[in-house]
C-alpha cells in the first residue's frame, strides 16, 4: 500500500505542474455525460440516449451519439436501435433477460444492466489532434425503472440558478455555488467551468476564484449523477464584471 | 611466557583463528562478542604489492624442500624489513625479509618457519605450500593492548558489500541517510522515490522479495512517507550489509537480497548528542552502566512539519488536518552476564502519520487521505561462546499497525502482530575429518503472525498489471477477518577447507508454511577458490522461496510460494589493503510467480503462474584508506517476466540496465568534502493509448498500450556534500550541507496522465535538493 501512498503523493505533485487539463475545465474535447431517458425501465418503457460534450474552444452541447452499441451483455444487442435519431434502448423480453442474467451470473429476478458504447468520431470536435474517436459507455437497467434526478437548490452567490441563464463575477473573489445533494450520501456533483478556477469542483459547495490571465468570460456547468445511474445537469454563461477588473489586470 | 603469549597471538593473527572464524563466507548474524574487550573487525589479509609466482595446483610431498615466498607484515599491514626467517630447531637463519617485507627461501614441505624482528618479536608460520599466507607480528606494547584492526572483511558471498556508520554518513548525496545510501550499491534500482516498503529493488526482483532485517529480524517498513527518510537513524547503525544474493540457509522468506542493519552497541563511555535538520532532529546517549552492561538510546522526531503548512500556497486546495510528522525510537542494552554468556535486548519503534483533505473544507470526507503506519519491534538474545561452540537464542516480537483510508468508501485497517524465536549454533573445528576449518552450523526459527484485517479497497494491483482504474468507489476487495500464518524453518550447512585455496559451503533450508500448507526444501551451496593471492572466485549456486504474505497475499488461499534459484559466479581482486575489487555475474531464474487471475465472474484469485528471469553483471571497485574512501559501482541488469503459460516475454516493471555510482570523499581535520556521480536507466513504463468514459461512475478506463513497453529516459546527476567539526566548550560539533544534482539535471521520472488520458505531463526529476544539518556530541 506505500507504493500507493508514493504514488499519490508524486501524482498530487505532479497535478500541480498545471501543464494538463484539470478535471473542472470545460475548455476541453470530451464527453461529459451520457443519459439515458430513463436510466431503468420496464417492460412496455423505452429508453433514449443523448450525451453532454464538452469543446475545445466552444460551449458545451447536448448531442445525439452518431454511433452506439451494446457493449454487454452481448445476447441483448438487439436492444439497441435508432429510433427518429436518437439511439432507443428497448425492453427485452423476459426469456431474453433470464438468457442475461445466466450469461451476467445475476440472481433470479434482478435487474439487468446493459451496457452501451457510444462514440464521436473525432471529426465532432473542430480542434482535436488526434483522429481518435471520443467513446463513453452507459448502462441501462433492464427490469426495474429509474428516473433521473431533477436539479434543485442551486444557489450561486447567492442567486437562485434556476431562475438566471448567465452569471456575473468579480474578479479575484471566490464565488460560492451549491446544490442540493449529498456527497457523503454517494451522488456524485461536478462543477465545470471555462473561466477562472473551480475551487472544490466535486463537492455539493464549490467556489469559483477569477485570477490573474484567467478567461473572463465562458461558461459554467453542473453535473449531478444518483447513485441509481440517473444523470442531470444545467449550464449558465459566465462572466466577469468589467468594473471589478482593475486597470493593470492582463485582460 | 611472553614469548609464548606472543607467538601464540601471531600464530592466530596469521592464520585468522583469533579473528575470522573459519568460513566467514556465509554471513554469521550477529557473532557473539567473544571477549569483553571490543571485538576488532576480522583482519584484513594484505598481499604483496606484485603477484608471488603461480603456485602449482598440486602439493609437494610432506618433507619435500620447495622454495618458498611470504610476506611479513605489522598490524596496520605494512611490511616488515629485516625480519629473519629460520627453520624451527635451527639457530642459523635462512632469510630475511626485503623492503615489501618478502622474503624467499628454500624449506621443507609442512616445515615451521620461525619468524623474528629486533622491533617486532616472533611469529611462526608453516610451509604449507610454496605461497605462504602473510606473517603478521606485534610489538610488545600492542601485545598489551586492545588492537582495533580496521579493515574489510571478506563479503559473505560475491557480490556484497558493507558500510559502516561513518561511511554510511559520508557518501555524498544520501543526508547520511540508509535508505539513500543503499542506492549505491550495484545491483539496486536506483530512483529518486524509494520504491516499496523497503525502498529497495534487487538485481530485477520486487521489492518484497527482499527483506530488510535489523538484527536479524525484518522490519515491516524502511522509511518515513515524508522526506522518504528512513526509520532508523544512521547514528544508531553500527553497519549496513548488503547482499544482494546468494545469501546462506539462514536467511530465508526472500528470493532475491537481504538488507542486514546492525544496531550500535553503546560505547564504553558515556557520552550523548544532538542532531538537526530542516527534516528531523534526534538525541543519542549512549555510555556504560557499571562495567558489564552498556545502553544506547536513540529518539527523533520530524521538524519538517513544523515548516510545511508555511510552505503550502494559500492557493492550494488543502488542509493538512494532521501535519505529516513522525517519531523513531531506539534502545539497545547489552549485558556481559559471565565469560562465556552475554545477554542483548533491543527496541526499535517509529510512528508515523500525516491526514489531509484536498478541499480548504476540512470536513470534505470525500476528499480525505489519513495514513498511520507504526510499529515497535523487541528483541531480546543470548549469546553463548565457549570453545569451538557459539550459540545465539533469540526472541522477537513484533507490534505493527498500519491505517490507510482514503475518501468515503476505501481504507484498510491491519494489525498483525507477530512473535519469532530463533536459535543458531556454530560449531568450529581447526581440523575434522581431514578437512581444515570446519564450520557447522544448525538454527531453526518460527515466526506466528496474527492479522486482523479489515480491508475495503480495490483488488490489489501486482507487479507488471496494467495502469490501473482510479475509482473512488471501488471496493471489490472487502474483507473483515482474522488470518493466522504460522511459518517454521530449520537449516543447516557445513563449511571446509578441502585445500588452502579451495573452499566449500554446502546446506540446506527446509520451511514448512502452514497457511499455504507447504513444505519446501532449498538446498544452497559455494565454492572459493583462490586463484593467486590477489585473486579468488566464487560460485554459489541455491534455492530460494518467498512465502505468500505481503500485503493482501495472505487474504488468498490459493497462493503458494514465490521460488527462485540463483546462480553467481564472482570474482574478487585485491591489489593492497584497503582496495578490493569485486566482479559477479548472475543469473536469476524465477518460478511460480503470483499474478491476479480474474474468472468469467470477475473473481480475482491469485494463482502461481507466473515465471521471470534476471541476467545481470556487476563491478564494485571500493578504496579505503587514510583520508580517502572511494566507492565505484556499476549494474547491467536484463530483468523480464511472463505472466502466464502462453504469454508473451515482458520487461519487469522496474528493470533498470544500467546504473552507475561513483562516489569519492576526503577526510582531514575538521574538514570532510565529497562527491557522487550517478548515472542511472529510466524504469519502463505502460503507455496508456486511449480511454474509455464510464458515464455512471464518472471514471475514465485506460486502454493500455504493450506492458512496459517505454521507458524514461536515462538520469544523471553529481551530489556533493561537505562537514565541518569544531569543538564548542564541551561539545564536538560537526556541520554539514549536502547538496543532490547540483548542475540541475532535470529530466523523466515517469509520466502521469490527465483524468481523461488525454494528456500527460512528465514528472520530473527534482532540480536540486540541499539538505544542512547539524550535530553536537557530548
Amino acid at each position: 500500500m506505500n507504493r500507493l501512498y508514493a504514488f499519490a503523493l508524486v501524482a498530487s505533485l505532479a497535478a500541480c505542474t498545471g501543464d494538463v487539463d484539470e478535471q473542472w475545465f470545460l475548455d476541453h474535447d470530451r464527453v461529459i455525460a451520457v443519459r439515458a431517458s430513463s436510466p431503468g425501465i420496464v417492460t412496455g418503457e423505452t429508453s433514449t440516449l443523448d450525451a453532454f460534450v464538452g469543446f475545445k474552444g466552444a460551449p458545451p452541447a447536448v448531442m445525439n451519439p452518431p454511433l452506439a452499441m451494446v457493449v454487454r451483455p452481448e445476447s441483448l444487442a438487439s436492444s439497441l436501435s435508432m429510433n427518429g435519431g436518437q439511439w432507443t434502448v428497448s425492453m427485452p423480453d423476459e426469456a431474453s433477460l433470464v438468457a442475461a442474467r445466466t450469461e451476467l451470473a445475476l440472481d433470479a429476478g434482478a435487474p439487468v444492466p446493459l451496457q452501451v458504447g457510444i462514440a464521436f468520431p473525432a471529426t465532432t470536435f473542430p480542434a482535436r489532434t488526434s483522429t481518435d474517436p471520443i467513446a463513453a459507455v452507459k448502462t441501462v437497467w433492464l427490469g426495474e425503472h429509474r428516473d433521473n434526478p431533477e436539479i434543485t437548490g442551486i444557489d450561486i452567490n447567492g442567486v437562485d440558478g434556476a431562475t438566471i441563464t448567465d452569471v456575473t463575477l468579480d474578479y479575484t473573489v471566490d464565488t460560492p455555488m451549491r446544490i442540493d445533494a449529498s456527497v457523503n450520501d454517494g451522488d456524485d456533483v461536478n462543477w465545470l467551468t471555462s473561466c477562472g478556477t473551480e475551487h472544490d469542483f466535486d463537492l455539493e459547495h464549490s467556489y469559483i476564484r477569477i485570477e490573474k490571465d484567467d478567461p473572463l468570460m465562458g461558461d459554467l456547468a453542473v453535473v449531478l449523477r444518483k447513485p441509481n445511474g440517473g444523470v442531470a445537469w444545467k449550464t449558465w454563461t459566465i462572466h466577469v464584471d468589467p468594473a471589478t477588473i482593475p486597470a493593470d489586470a492582463n485582460k | 611466557m611472553h614469548l609464548v603469549r606472543r607467538v601464540s597471538f601471531v600464530l592466530a593473527l596469521a592464520t585468522g583463528a583469533a579473528y575470522a572464524q573459519p568460513g566467514p563466507e556465509q554471513p554469521t548474524p550477529a557473532p557473539p562478542a567473544p571477549a569483553p574487550k571490543e571485538t576488532p573487525a576480522p583482519p584484513e589479509t594484505p598481499v604483496p604489492q606484485e603477484t608471488p609466482p603461480a603456485p602449482q595446483n598440486v602439493e609437494p610431498p610432506a618433507g619435500e624442500v620447495i622454495v618458498v615466498v611470504g610476506r611479513v607484515i605489522d598490524v596496520l599491514g605494512k611490511p616488515v624489513r629485516g625480519a629473519t626467517v629460520t627453520l624451527e630447531g635451527q639457530t642459523e637463519p635462512i632469510g630475511k625479509t626485503d623492503r615489501q617485507g618478502r622474503f624467499t627461501v628454500k624449506a621443507p614441505m609442512n616445515a615451521t618457519l620461525v619468524i623474528e624482528s629486533k622491533a617486532f618479536g616472533v611469529g611462526i608460520a608453516t610451509v604449507t605450500g610454496r605461497a605462504l599466507d602473510d606473517t603478521v607480528l606485534l610489538t610488545e606494547k600492542q601485545l598489551g593492548e586492545t588492537i582495533e584492526v580496521k579493515g574489510e572483511g571478506p563479503p559473505p558471498v560475491a557480490g556484497a558489500a558493507k558500510l559502516d556508520r561513518q561511511e554510511l554518513q559520508r557518501v555524498p548525496g544520501t543526508g547520511g541517510d540508509i535508505v539513500r545510501a543503499l542506492t549505491i550499491m550495484p545491483g539496486v534500482v536506483n530512483l529518486q522515490i524509494p520504491l516499496g516498503y523497503s525502498g529497495v529493488v534487487i538485481r530485477g526482483s520486487s521489492p518484497q522479495d527482499s527483506k530488510v532485517l535489523v538484527d536479524d529480524f525484518e522490519v515491516p517498513v524502511l522509511f518515513h512517507n515524508i522526506g522518504f527518510k528512513a526509520i532508523v537513524p544512521s547514528e544508531t547503525i553500527e553497519s549496513l550489509d548488503f547482499i544482494p544474493g546468494g545469501f546462506d540457509v539462514a536467511y530465508g522468506r526472500a528470493t532475491s537480497g537481504i538488507v542486514q542493519l546492525k544496531t550500535r552497541k553503546g560505547s564504553e563511555k558515556r557520552s550523548e548528542q544532538a542532531e538537526i535538520s530542516v527534516i528531523d532532529g534526534g538525541l543519542l546517549a549512549q555510555g556504560p552502566v557499571g562495567s558489564k552492561t552498556r545502553y544506547m538510546f536513540a529518539l527523533r522526531r520530524s521538524t519538517i512539519d513544523f515548516v510545511l503548512p508555511a510552505l503550502i500556497p494559500d492557493s492550494v486546495d488543502l488542509s493538512l488536518t494532521t501535519v505529516p510528522r513522525y517519531y523513531d525510537g531506539q534502545l539497545r542494552i547489552d549485558h556481559e552476564i559471565n565469560s562465556h554468556w552475554n545477554a542483548m535486548f533491543s527496541t526499535i519503534a517509529t510512528d508515523d502519520t500525516f491526514e489531509l483533505v484536498g478541499s480548504k473544507d476540512e470536513n470534505a470526507d470525500s476528499k480525505r487521505f489519513f495514513n498511520r503506519t507504526r510499529f515497535a519491534r523487541f528483541t531480546g538474545v543470548l549469546n553463548y561462546n565457549k570453545g569451538p561452540w557459539n550459540v545465539k537464542m533469540a526472541l522477537s516480537a513484533l507490534v505493527p499497525q498500519f491505517v490507510f483510508e482514503i475518501g468515503l468508501y476505501q481504507y484498510i485497517r491491519v494489525n498483525y502482530p507477530s512473535v519469532t524465536p530463533r536459535f543458531e549454533a556454530t560449531r568450529t573445528e581447526a581440523e575434522a575429518g581431514g578437512l581444515k576449518n570446519v564450520e557447522w552450523r544448525i538454527g531453526a526459527e518460527s515466526q506466528t503472525t496474527r492479522s486482523n484485517v479489515q480491508l475495503a479497497l480495490p483488488t490489489e494491483q501486482r507487479e507488471g498489471d496494467p495502469n490501473p482504474v482510479f475509482d473512488p468507489k471501488d471496493t471489490s476487495q472487502t474483507v473483515n477477518r482474522k488470518i493466522w500464518t504460522p511459518d517454521f524453518a530449520a537449516w543447516t550447512s557445513t563449511a571446509a577447507d578441502f585445500d588452502p585455496r579451495f573452499r566449500v559451503t554446502v546446506g540446506a533450508r527446509a520451511e514448512y508454511n502452514a497457511r499455504p500448507d507447504e513444505f519446501l526444501f532449498m538446498p544452497r551451496g559455494e565454492v572459493k577458490f583462490k586463484i593467486t593471492k590477489p585473486w579468488s572466485l566464487r560460485l554459489s549456486s541455491g534455492y530460494y522461496s518467498r512465502p505468500p504474505e505481503f500485503q493482501s497475499e495472505s487474504l488468498y488461499t490459493t497462493a503458494k510460494s514465490e521460488k527462485s534459484e540463483q546462480t553467481i559466479l564472482g570474482a574478487q581482486y585485491e591489489p593492497r589493503e584497503g582496495a578490493r575489487l569485486q566482479l559477479s555475474t548472475y543469473y536469476n531464474d524465477r518460478t511460480q510467480l503470483l499474478r491476479n487471475q480474474i474468472d468469467p465472474n470477475g473473481k480475482v484469485e491469485l494463482v502461481n503462474v507466473g515465471r521471470g528471469k534476471t541476467v545481470g553483471a556487476e563491478v564494485l571497485g571500493t578504496y579505503r584508506g587514510g583520508p580517502w574512501f572511494a566507492w565505484l559501482s556499476y549494474s547491467y541488469s536484463h530483468s523480464t517476466r511472463i505472466d502466464g503459460p502462453g504469454e508473451k516475454e515482458r520487461l519487469f516493471d522496474f528493470d533498470q540496465p544500467h546504473s552507475m555510482n561513483a562516489a569519492l570523499s576526503w577526510k582531514k581535520g575538521r574538514w570532510q568534502l565529497g562527491g557522487r556521480f550517478q548515472l542511472y536507466s529510466g524504469l519502463p513504463n505502460t503507455p496508456i493509448v486511449g480511454s474509455v468514459y464510464d458515464s455512471d461512475r464518472n471514471i475514465y478506463i485506460p486502454i493500455n498500450g504493450a506492458t512496459n513497453s517505454a521507458r524514461a529516459p536515462i538520469h544523471h546527476q553529481l551530489d556533493l556534500r561537505v562537514d565541518y567539526s569544531w569543538h564548542w566548550g564541551p561539545a564536538q560539533m560537526t556541520a554539514f550541507l549536502d547538496v543532490q544534482n547540483v548542475y540541475m539535471n532535470e529530466s523523466v521520472v515517469t509520466y502521469f496522465y490527465s483524468y481523461d488520458y488525454s494528456q500527460r505531463s512528465a514528472f520530473k526529476s527534482i532540480p536540486i535538493i540541499p539538505s544542512i544539518g547539524l550535530r553536537g556530541v557530548l
